[in-house]
């Protein structure tokens, strides 16, 4: 035990007589380490921030979308029967019909026309849908006389930004004119977006809303999509011949991780700055420890031990990298949680997600294994030199 | 009545040669017996390149002989490996060398406290108490902050005595410990050595070739081409 704590105090005493070299060769790797771990922090955040934006447009991971076409539109109600057995068949829990319209509604400077889209509740959970106020539809929001709407932040300035605690109203003025709830607030897409509203499949039948295309989502899990694709395509093909039938995955991830590559590249390039720090640190090391051939000659007098020498010069570059990779890693925190970055990177996002615990430790392992390597060469060198050679030099 | 003297270090018969680069063969050590016992101050004289320093990195287990029985405390240093005659060294065996050999940008405390890093026990977790007695015994605990080179010849080579002796060594080898001091300094630093050997009851042997300084030793030898042969004092031209 005091042999491990000595070598310890000892690698510490060595790195703070020689701070100012350590310092130098340290920047390198603490620069590649902020380098490495902001890569794949900056990387985790884009990703989050593009899976999040592809999840509101395609839907979550496995995302299955069903369509039959044919030289005629198949009965609606025939099609309804099918979906519904499908969903029954495969045991598949969350769906969704999602339609998209336009519907003008009245607002205190007008009627103004709002992008609609037609869906059931299940929309909420594939899409995983972001609410900046109030609540997603419920179970029972079908069976409203006066339909309830989840709306854009657009939609919501235009109402004049209601309490919604109070079941703010606004007029569906038309031929079947309407009053519709706004239970909810969504963010915007884009900026300067247009105004835009779900609305319930129920809802939309009171409204007298009709969708101009129509299509039927089903989220399964992403190790049967596979298997239930060519399953759901076969029922489909085989209830309605003549037609083309088809179960297609819309997620973003059924083409693979699309930042993938982008993210090989860039940690390629941020390893290769590693590496350069490394081959900085080792150069140094070696040429300290020839510098240091008479000390250490000096410490063998004294009793110490080659593995005792060893595991100093390495734990010295052990210590001193590993307290680089700690810089870096705050570096890299500091740089990918600053405000105006994640707002560039991410700017779908309303909540960001905490710094990556895996890009953290990825940084710090590199510093260590990069102390570990740059220090174990110049160690070995330091167990060679030969005691009355060494005390001579 | 008087007990018998421990044998820290025997010598029989130790040669030591080394390989030249045109494979020749030189040897430097030529069938040495020498025996150290607790407590002995012993002087080695001659001239430069006659073997000193092998002589004495044989005696701290720097070195193996060639040929030869070499027993450090009893055990044969042929059979000791390269860690077990380190430790050996650390606990028994203390280093004074001709050019200090301080350790730059640490302070003479800092350069006592070093051989205590590769104690054990006690004696590694009041490393700097113990360096601190150290440094008062040789006068110096008023300048334990200051660094090697802004100290003097005289007390460079106080604070390398004190780090030679801080593990309380029971052999102590010094290499021309005056080598490289004024001649005042150089009786003054001696003086300092073999009263704390002699308080420590450290055997000390003692390499020069000063002799002024072999004079001051209980027992002298000459070595002359690798042949180590005792010297009476009156030998020296130095009166005892």
């Amino acid at each position: 035990m005091t042999g491990v704590i000595s070598t310890l105090v000892e690698a510490w005493q060595e790195l703070r007589i020689n701070k100012v070299r350590i310092l130098l060769a340290l920047m390198g790797v603490a620069l590649s380490v902020a380098a490495l771990t902001s890569v794949v922090g900056v990387g985790n955040l884009a990703r989050e921030g593009y899976k999040v934006q592809s999840e509101r447009n395609g839907g979550r991971v496995a995302t299955l979308a069903l369509s039959v076409n044919g030289p005629t539109p198949p009965d609606p109600e025939k099609i309804e029967k099918v979906y519904q057995g499908i969903q029954q068949r495969y045991g598949i829990t969350t769906s969704t019909h999602m339609g998209q319209t336009q519907a003008g509604f009245q607002f205190p400077r007008g009627v103004t026309p709002v992008s609609m889209t037609i869906v059931d509740i299940g929309y909420g959970t594939i899409h995983r849908v972001p609410l900046l106020q109030g609540s997603w539809f419920a179970a029972d929001d079908g069976q409203r006389l006066a339909p309830a709407v989840v709306v854009s932040e657009a939609f919501y300035n235009q109402a004049g930004r209601p309490n919604l605690t109070t079941h703010p109203t606004v007029t569906i003025p038309g031929d079947r004119p309407a009053t519709a709830v706004i239970i909810g607030v969504v963010p915007d897409v884009f900026p300067d977006m247009p105004p835009a509203a779900f609305i319930l499949t129920e809802g939309a039948a009171v409204t007298g809303m009709k969708p101009q295309m129509s299509e039927f989502k089903l989220w399964v899990g992403e190790e049967q999509a596979d298997v239930l694709m060519a399953a759901i395509t076969a029922d489909l093909q085989g209830q309605f011949p003549g037609y083309y039938a088809q179960a297609n995955r819309v997620d973003y991830a059924a083409w693979g991780d699309p930042l993938a590559p982008v993210q090989l590249v860039v940690g390629g390039v941020a390893g290769l700055v590693l590496l350069l720090g490394a081959v900085g640190m080792l150069n140094i090391s070696m040429v300290t420890v020839r510098y240091r051939v008479r000390e250490i000659g000096i410490r063998r007098s004294f009793g110490a031990t080659s593995g005792r020498i060893f595991v100093g010069v390495m734990m010295e570059s052990v210590v001193a990298t590993a307290v680089a990779g700690i810089a870096g890693v705050m570096l890299a925190v500091a740089v990918v949680k600053h405000p105006w970055i994640e707002s560039k990177v991410a700017p779908g996002l309303t909540e960001y997600p905490a710094f990556p615990v895996d890009a953290a430790l990825l940084g710090f392992g590199a510093a260590v294994l990069v102390g570990a390597l740059a220090g174990a060469i110049p160690a070995l060198v330091a167990v060679r030199v030969k005691v009355i050679d060494a005390i001579r030099f | 009545m008087e007990q018998p003297k421990e044998t820290l270090v025997s010598l029989r018969s130790v040669t030591r040669s080394v390989t030249l680069p045109d494979e020749q063969q030189l040897h430097i050590l030529k069938g040495i017996d020498l025996e150290v016992h607790s407590g002995d101050h012993t002087a080695i004289v001659g001239r430069s390149g006659c073997g000193k320093s092998t002589l004495l990195n044989l005696l701290g287990l720097l070195d193996v002989p060639t040929s030869g029985e070499l027993e450090f405390l009893g055990q044969p240093a042929d059979r000791l490996g390269n860690n077990a005659r380190a430790r050996l060294r650390g606990s028994t065996v203390g280093f004074v060398f001709q050019q200090f050999n301080l350790l730059p940008g640490r302070s003479a405390l800092d350069n006592v406290i070093t051989p205590l890093f590769y104690a054990k026990g006690r004696e590694f977790w009041r490393r700097r108490e113990l360096a601190m007695d150290m440094l008062d015994r040789v006068g110096l605990a008023a300048r334990a902050n200051t660094m090697p080179n802004m100290l003097s010849g005289g007390e460079q080579q106080r604070v390398a005595i004190a780090r030679a002796l801080v593990r309380r060594p029971r052999l102590i080898l010094a290499d021309e410990p005056t080598g490289a001091l004024d001649v005042e300094t150089g009786h003054s630093v001696m003086a300092l050595l073999d009263t704390v050997a002699t308080e420590t009851a450290a055997a000390l042997v003692t390499i020069t070739h000063d002799t002024n300084v072999a004079a001051l030793a209980r027992a002298c030898y000459r070595l002359d081409s690798g042949v180590l042969s005792p010297l009476a004092l009156a030998d020296t031209g130095v009166s005892a």
